[in-house]
């Protein structure tokens, strides 16, 4: 096992060098990132050229490139283009911030969904499967924006009535969060209704995955195997389903991680967190190349970390994975 | 050739002797959206202590399914259990609660399964599933559950039983799963050991290791043994009694002496004269006309008839079902006409061109 882990972490060091480069390849063919500039009227051309050199826009692509990679290993990606201020503090405030949402949203979802799958596949064609099968139908329909809003409205109307706001319906934190464990209830208090939002796809999504594996192993000749033992069925569930049933479940949800970050772009909007998504729209909108190259290469290394979690768990599920 | 087959001896007394497993009158049906279908429609045999059951028949004839309802382990739905007993030392499986009938699964009725490639979990040690068999059954440690398994790994031949407890099913070969799987079935000392097609799945050189094995299985645990099977040879090789089953039925019983040198019914004479055998120098081989009947469609009468050559139409195999006619202690068939299953024997004895009743002791 340890072998294997060892194997897999080697592969991903070349996977995130080519990352980088396809990065700034990408990014730095996407046109000149002083355009902006040029169309204001009080910026002189000097000015211009001045940070032309500044920043060695002239020099050639792999000199430019290797300018840039050597600053990540040295913990930072250097400064915004205009402003000499360094990307890394406010990269490092909305990654928290993100990651906080992100994760969260995926193992809630995680877990409400490989309980509803295996329920529904274990009591296959009662109500409460069809009523699963039904809902998760609707939240791979919904977009999340839209569910986001009707969540808004939704606490809305029951302060109307109530006069009770039972969650923030925008904002991180409240004005005055506090610290230590107050501040971070504020937090998860702030963070249900944005969590619901980006779970609810990914419950529909995995709990029809896991439903559909678990009937797989249900007919498979093992359990049959486990009956004629004696074993219990709660023991068969538990013991011998699962655990097989779990094992293409957790490629989808690690797969699906990455839907999962740009959902948060989306919901970070709605809800005005202060995160990655808002963040990337807003560098985009500047059109400054560093901010979005850093962002970009942070993003591809919290993928290859979601696909190594899921391949050291998917050895660990299965062992004829793990001695390949 | 005409070589003298190697018959197990039956045991002595068997007839006076009480049933250890009864089945009586199974019917077990599935619900299928072209109607439903009774994979086993009126089944009974017995299994004394101490002997080799062998039941042969086509895909298709209600062998596996009726000792799939002695264990229970019918999917329901879509099957059902609709009618019959099935004793066990007089206690009818039948009536008993869910929680009891766990208490007789891999306890005193172990199986055997077909397949073992597919058998045994992939994601848990071979060991482990083994002992979890002895742990749920007995009140013991681990430690004393991990001693047992490595016994019994090394009693059916598992070279290395101490490390290889260790290992997945993927790191065991086809005969040595088996292997495992005999040793699972014995842990507990079952009363009643069913083999489903131990060996089909297996390659034809291990076949006769694992057969040996399960020899070996029933020796130790002392246990009656059902052995399912289409492949006669392993029958002449393992059983002292046959029950030959066709389209959900028991067609013939008999010792496997009687079965193999003087059928009663057509069905198994064709089985015989359809196969090579090593006991006996055919010229050529004699298939079944037909097919295996459809059970949702079975035909009228006798459902043998459509590819019976005694029968010849006549109206009694066309309309009426025929008992289980009793031919004396332990030899029963079900043909209106088993009175001339001698003349039929010398019939195709001639296109055969040899003796099917070999050289008769």
């Amino acid at each position: 096992m340890l072998n294997y882990a060892l194997r897999r972490l080697l592969i991903t060091i070349p996977i995130l060098i080519l990352s980088t480069f396809l990065t700034f390849g990408f990014v730095s063919s996407s046109g000149d990132p002083l355009a902006d500039l040029r169309q204001q009227p009080n910026i002189t051309q000097e000015q211009i050229q001045r940070v032309r050199e500044m920043r060695g826009l002239d020099d050639p692509f792999p000199v430019q490139y290797l300018r840039w990679v050597e600053q990540i290993p040295q913990g930072g990606f250097g400064e915004y283009l205009i402003s000499p201020r360094p990307i890394w503090p406010d990269l490092q405030r909305v990654m928290g911030n993100t990651l906080q949402l992100v994760v969260a949203a995926e193992l809630i979802a995680f877990a409400i969904a490989v309980t509803l799958g295996a329920v529904s596949a274990k009591k296959q064609y009662s109500v409460f499967d069809y009523s699963t099968t039904t809902l998760s139908f609707l939240g791979f329909s919904m977009p999340s924006f839209w569910f986001a809003l009707l969540l808004q409205v939704g606490v809305v109307i029951i302060y109307r009535w109530t006069g009770y706001r039972i969650f923030p319906i925008a904002n991180l934190s409240s004005p005055n969060p506090g610290t230590g464990m107050a501040f971070w209830l504020d937090r998860a208090h702030h963070l249900v209704l944005p969590i619901a939002s980006l779970a609810i796809f990914s419950i529909a999504s995995y709990s029809r995955y896991m439903r559909a594996s678990m009937l797989e192993v249900m007919s498979s000749d093992y359990i049959r195997t486990a009956r004629a033992k004696g074993l219990s069925e709660r023991k068969i569930t538990t013991r011998h389903m699962m655990r097989n049933a779990l094992i293409p479940t957790v490629t989808v949800a690690a797969l699906s991680f990455g839907t999962l970050i740009s959902g948060a772009i989306v919901i970070e909007t709605v809800f005005g967190l202060d995160g990655m998504g808002r963040y990337f729209i807003n560098v985009i909108g500047r059109r400054d190349p560093y901010p979005i190259m850093a962002w970009l290469v942070i993003v591809g290394f919290f993928l290859m970390l979601a696909n190594l979690l899921a391949d050291l768990l998917y050895g660990y599920l299965d062992p004829r994975i793990r001695y390949e | 050739m005409g070589a003298e087959p190697q018959f197990v001896d039956a045991p002595t007394g068997v007839a006076d002797a009480e049933p250890l497993l009864s089945i009586r009158d199974l019917v077990t049906e599935f619900k299928t959206p072209d109607g439903i279908v009774h994979a086993v429609d009126g089944v009974s045999y017995e299994v004394f202590p101490g002997e080799t059951l062998g039941v042969v028949g086509e895909s298709g004839s209600g062998k596996s399914v009726t000792v799939m309802s002695v264990l229970r382990l019918i999917p329901q739905p879509p099957g059902r259990i609709a009618n019959g007993q099935i004793l066990l030392d007089g206690t009818d499986l039948l009536q008993l609660s869910d929680a009891d009938m766990r208490k007789v699964r891999g306890k005193d009725v172990a199986m055997i399964f077909q397949d073992p490639m597919t058998s045994l979990n992939p994601v848990l040690s071979v060991g482990d599933q083994l002992a979890e068999a002895i742990l749920v059954h007995n009140d013991i440690g681990e430690d004393a559950a991990r001693k047992r398994v490595v016994e019994l790994l090394e009693l059916v031949g598992v070279p290395n039983a101490d490390q290889r407890f260790d290992q997945y099913p993927h790191e065991y070969s086809g005969g040595m799963r088996q292997r495992a799987m005999i040793a699972m079935a014995m842990a507990n000392q079952p009363k009643i050991l069913i083999a489903d097609e131990p060996t089909t799945a297996l390659d034809v050189t291990i076949q006769a290791q694992v057969l040996e094995v399960l020899q070996r299985a029933k020796q130790e645990t002392n246990a009656g043994v059902i052995l399912i099977t289409h492949d006669l040879g392993v029958i002449a090789e393992m059983a002292d009694r046959v029950v030959v089953m066709y389209g959900g039925r028991v067609v013939e019983t008999g010792t496997v002496d009687e079965i193999f040198h003087s059928p009663k019914h057509p069905y198994t004479l064709g089985l015989l004269s359809s196969l090579p055998r090593p006991d006996v120098d055919m010229e050529r081989l004699v298939p079944i006309p037909g097919q295996p009947p459809s059970l949702i469609n079975l035909p009228s009468g006798c459902s043998f008839h459509p590819r019976c050559h005694l029968g010849e139409g006549r109206q009694t195999c066309r309309t009426e079902i025929p008992p289980l006619f009793e031919l004396g202690p332990m030899r029963a068939s079900a043909c209106h006409f088993h009175e001339e299953m001698e003349d039929e024997i010398h019939r195709v004895e001639s296109t055969t061109g040899t003796a099917i009743e070999g050289d008769e002791a």
